[in-house]
C-alpha cells in the first residue's frame, strides 16, 4: 500500500517540478517505484494517471517540439495545482471560513471541511474578530445537494418523483439550472424535458432518490435566468382586497402591496399568486380576516366555510 | 468527496494537503496534527514516515524533504514543490460559494467593502471550478438574532425576543431560555424555556424578529414540566399536500383517520379552517363545536354583505 501511495506523491513531484514535458521512459527511468516489466510499468503508470486525475490533479499530455512526432510527455502545471485566489487578505480568509463553516452537519459538510483545511494551509492568518456576523448554519433538509450542483454544472439530466399540490406521484424529467434556498427550504430549478419549460421544484417534496444522467446533447441553458428571482411570482396576476383587523393578519400583511387604514380594520391590497392558496392563509386567521374582492375568492371561501359548518356541527 | 476514494487514494490525498499544512504550522505538536486530519497519532506517524521518503527524481538526501518528528512536534523544509495548498475540487468549491452567499445576506449593508469581497471571493471560486451557474441563497433569519442566539446559548444565558406567532397571530415579547436549536421537517426552531408562559415552548427561528441576551442570570424552574396535550382524532376528506405537511403525514388517503397530538388548541383550531373541506376533526368534541362555531359567525358575514 505505502509503495503504492509513495509512487504517486513521487510522481506527482516529479511532474510538478519539471519544466518540461516528461516522457515515459524518462518517469520510469527517474521516479521510483516503478518496476518490473515493460509491460507491468506501463499498466502502473496508466492506473497512477488515472487516480491522480480522479484527486482532481490535472495532467497535461504534450510533446517537446509539435514539429516532429516525438513521444508524448507529461507534466502538471503549477498554476492549475496550487490553490490560486490572487492576493488574500486575512479579512477575505475568515470570511471564507465562515462560509466552510455554514456546512457543519449538512451535505457539504466534508467538502467545506476539506477546503477549510486548504484555506488554513495558505499561511495567511484570519481576523474573524473584524466581521459583524457569526457563522450561520446551513439546512439542506436531507436534500442530496452535491448531486444537485454537480448535475447543474454539468447539465445532466435528472429525474426524481415528484408530490405535486394534490398528493400524486408524477416522475418529472428536469435538467437542473438553479438551486435556490428561502426560509429554510430548498427549490430547484431546471427546465422540466416534458413542458419545455422553466419549473421550480421544492427539494423535501421530492420522494425516493434523484438519478442523474446524462444530459441532451442540444440543451442551451435558458437566457437571463436568475434563480434569485424564481420566488418574485408572475407579474401579471390579479388584486385581491382584503380587510384586516389592527394588529393581526401579519402574515398577509407581508403580502400587502398596500395598506389603507379603516378604523378598526385595515384595507390590504395583495397580489393573487394561487387563490387555493390565498383562500387557505386567508382561513387560518378566522374572524380576523374578511375578503372583499374578488367575487372569485369570496366564492371559494364560503364553499370551505358551509363545508366546515356542517362537517363539524 | 475524500469518501468516494479508496483507502490508497485518501491516503495519497490526505499526505499531500499535509505538506502545506505542517509547512504553514511548522512546530506543531503531532497530535494536534493527527487532530486537524481526524486520524490517529499512530497513522499520522504513519503518513508522516511515508512522505519522509518522498521527494524529487534522485532520491538522495539532498532531493528527499526533510521531515522531523521524533521530538513530538513536526517540522518541514525542503519541500517547495508541495509546498502551497492543492486547489479546490467542484464540491468544496460549490460548498464555499453557497456558504458565502449565505453570508452575504447576513452582512449589514452599510459594510460594501465585505459584501464587495464576497463578490469578488465568489467570482475566484466560480471561475476556478469552471462554475457558470449561479446559486442563490438567502439566510432565514437575520443576523443580529442569528447572533444574540449563539451567545446565548454559548453563555447560558437567558434572551428576550419578539417574536410572530403563527397560530396566535400576534407579535409578543418574552423572556427565553433557550435550550438548543432543533430541525423539524426542514425548519428550524429554538427549544426554550418561555418565563412569559412559565412553560417549554418552540421558537420558529424565522419568526424571531428581535433578540437580546439579558444580563440577569436565570435558569428553568426545577418544577417545569409539559403543559397540556390535546390528543385529537382527524379524518382525511380530500388529501392534499398542505395537509401532509401541516399535520406531518407522510401520505394521506380519502376517508382515513389519523391520531394527532399537539399543545395549542388554536394552532388546531386554525389548521382545521385552513384546511377548508379537505379534513374534519372527529375529537375532541369541544374544539370540534368551536371550529363549527367560527366557522359559522364567518360566513354570517359573507352572508350579510
Amino acid at each position: 500500500m505505502s509503495r503504492k501511495i509513495e509512487r504517486l506523491i513521487n510522481l506527482t513531484i516529479a511532474l510538478l517540478a519539471t519544466k518540461r514535458y516528461l516522457t515515459k521512459s524518462e518517469i520510469f527511468r527517474s521516479v521510483e517505484g516503478y518496476e518490473g516489466s515493460a509491460e507491468t510499468k506501463e499498466r502502473m503508470f496508466e492506473r497512477d494517471k488515472d487516480d491522480l486525475r480522479s484527486l482532481g490533479i490535472e495532467i497535461e499530455v504534450g510533446s517537446f517540439d509539435p514539429l516532429f512526432n516525438d513521444e508524448a510527455g507529461y507534466r502538471i502545471k503549477q498554476e492549475k495545482y496550487q490553490l490560486d485566489l490572487g492576493a488574500i487578505t486575512p479579512t477575505e480568509i475568515s470570511l471564507l471560513s465562515l462560509a466552510a463553516q455554514a456546512w457543519q452537519g449538512a451535505s457539504f459538510d466534508e467538502a467545506a471541511q476539506k477546503a477549510l483545511l486548504k484555506l488554513n494551509s495558505m499561511g495567511v492568518p484570519s481576523d474573524s474578530l473584524s466581521l459583524p456576523t457569526a457563522a450561520h448554519k446551513i439546512n439542506d433538509g436531507g436534500g442530496d445537494l452535491p448531486l444537485i450542483t454537480k448535475a447543474i454544472a454539468e447539465q445532466q439530466l435528472i429525474t426524481f418523483t415528484y408530490v405535486d399540490s394534490q398528493l400524486d406521484r408524477h416522475q418529472r424529467k428536469v435538467v437542473p439550472v438553479g438551486l435556490s434556498s428561502r426560509s429554510g427550504f430548498w427549490y430547484l430549478s431546471g427546465v422540466d424535458q416534458d413542458v419545455q419549460e422553466i419549473r421550480t421544484f421544492r427539494i423535501d417534496r421530492i420522494e425516493g432518490e434523484i438519478s442523474a444522467t446524462k444530459g441532451p446533447k442540444d440543451f442551451e441553458p435558458p437566457q437571463g435566468f436568475d434563480p434569485a428571482r424564481v420566488f418574485d411570482g408572475n407579474p401579471s396576476q390579479s388584486i385581491a382586497i382584503i380587510d384586516v383587523r389592527k394588529g393581526k393578519g401579519t402574515s398577509l400583511r407581508a403580502l400587502a402591496t398596500s395598506v389603507q387604514s379603516l378604523g378598526e380594520w385595515d384595507q390590504l391590497k395583495l397580489p393573487i399568486y394561487n387563490l387555493n392558496t390565498l383562500a387557505s392563509l386567508v382561513l387560518w386567521h378566522g374572524i380576523d380576516v374578511y375578503v372583499q374582492e374578488p367575487l372569485e375568492l369570496r366564492d371559494l371561501i364560503v364553499a370551505q366555510l358551509e363545508t366546515l359548518v356542517s362537517n363539524h356541527g | 468527496m475524500g469518501k468516494n476514494f479508496s483507502a490508497p487514494l485518501e491516503r495519497t490525498a490526505r499526505l499531500l494537503d499535509l505538506v502545506p499544512y505542517i509547512n504553514t504550522h511548522q512546530g506543531i505538536a503531532l497530535k494536534d496534527l493527527a487532530a486537524v486530519f481526524e486520524v490517529s497519532n499512530a497513522q499520522m506517524v504513519n503518513d508522516l514516515t511515508t512522505l519522509w521518503m518522498c521527494g524529487l527524481p534522485g532520491y538522495t538526501p539532498l532531493e528527499l524533504m526533510d521531515l522531523d518528528f521524533e521530538s513530538g512536534y513536526v517540522n518541514i523544509s525542503n519541500a517547495p514543490t508541495l509546498a502551497k495548498p492543492r486547489s479546490v475540487t467542484f464540491d468544496e468549491g460549490v460548498a464555499l460559494i453557497l456558504g458565502l452567499d449565505l453570508l452575504r445576506a447576513s452582512i449589514p449593508t452599510d459594510r460594501s467593502d465585505l459584501l464587495e469581497k464576497i463578490d469578488s471571493l465568489s467570482a475566484r471560486l466560480s471561475s476556478i471550478i469552471n462554475l457558470n451557474s449561479t446559486f442563490s441563497v438567502i439566510a432565514p433569519i437575520n443576523q443580529g438574532v442569528s447572533a444574540a442566539i449563539d451567545e446565548a446559548l454559548a453563555s447560558r444565558s437567558s434572551l428576550e425576543i419578539e417574536y410572530h406567532s403563527m397560530y396566535r397571530d400576534e407579535i409578543t415579547q418574552r423572556t427565553i431560555f433557550p435550550i438548543e436549536i432543533i430541525q423539524v421537517e426542514g425548519q428550524h426552531y429554538l427549544s426554550s424555556y418561555c418565563y412569559s408562559a412559565t412553560d417549554f415552548r418552540q421558537f420558529k427561528l424565522d419568526r424571531i424578529q428581535k433578540a437580546i441576551v439579558t444580563q440577569e442570570s436565570k435558569t428553568i424552574p426545577e418544577d417545569a414540566t409539559d403543559t397540556q396535550r390535546i390528543n385529537s382524532r382527524l379524518k382525511v376528506l380530500k388529501p392534499t399536500r398542505e395537509i401532509a405537511e401541516r399535520f406531518s403525514r407522510q401520505d394521506l388517503k380519502a376517508g382515513s383517520e389519523f391520531d394527532f397530538q399537539t399543545y395549542s388548541q388554536q394552532w388546531l383550531e386554525r389548521s382545521i379552517l385552513s384546511s377548508g373541506d379537505g379534513v374534519a376533526l372527529l375529537t375532541p368534541p369541544e374544539i370540534r363545536a368551536s371550529i363549527a362555531q367560527m366557522a359559522q359567525s364567518m360566513l354570517d358575514r359573507y352572508k350579510a354583505e
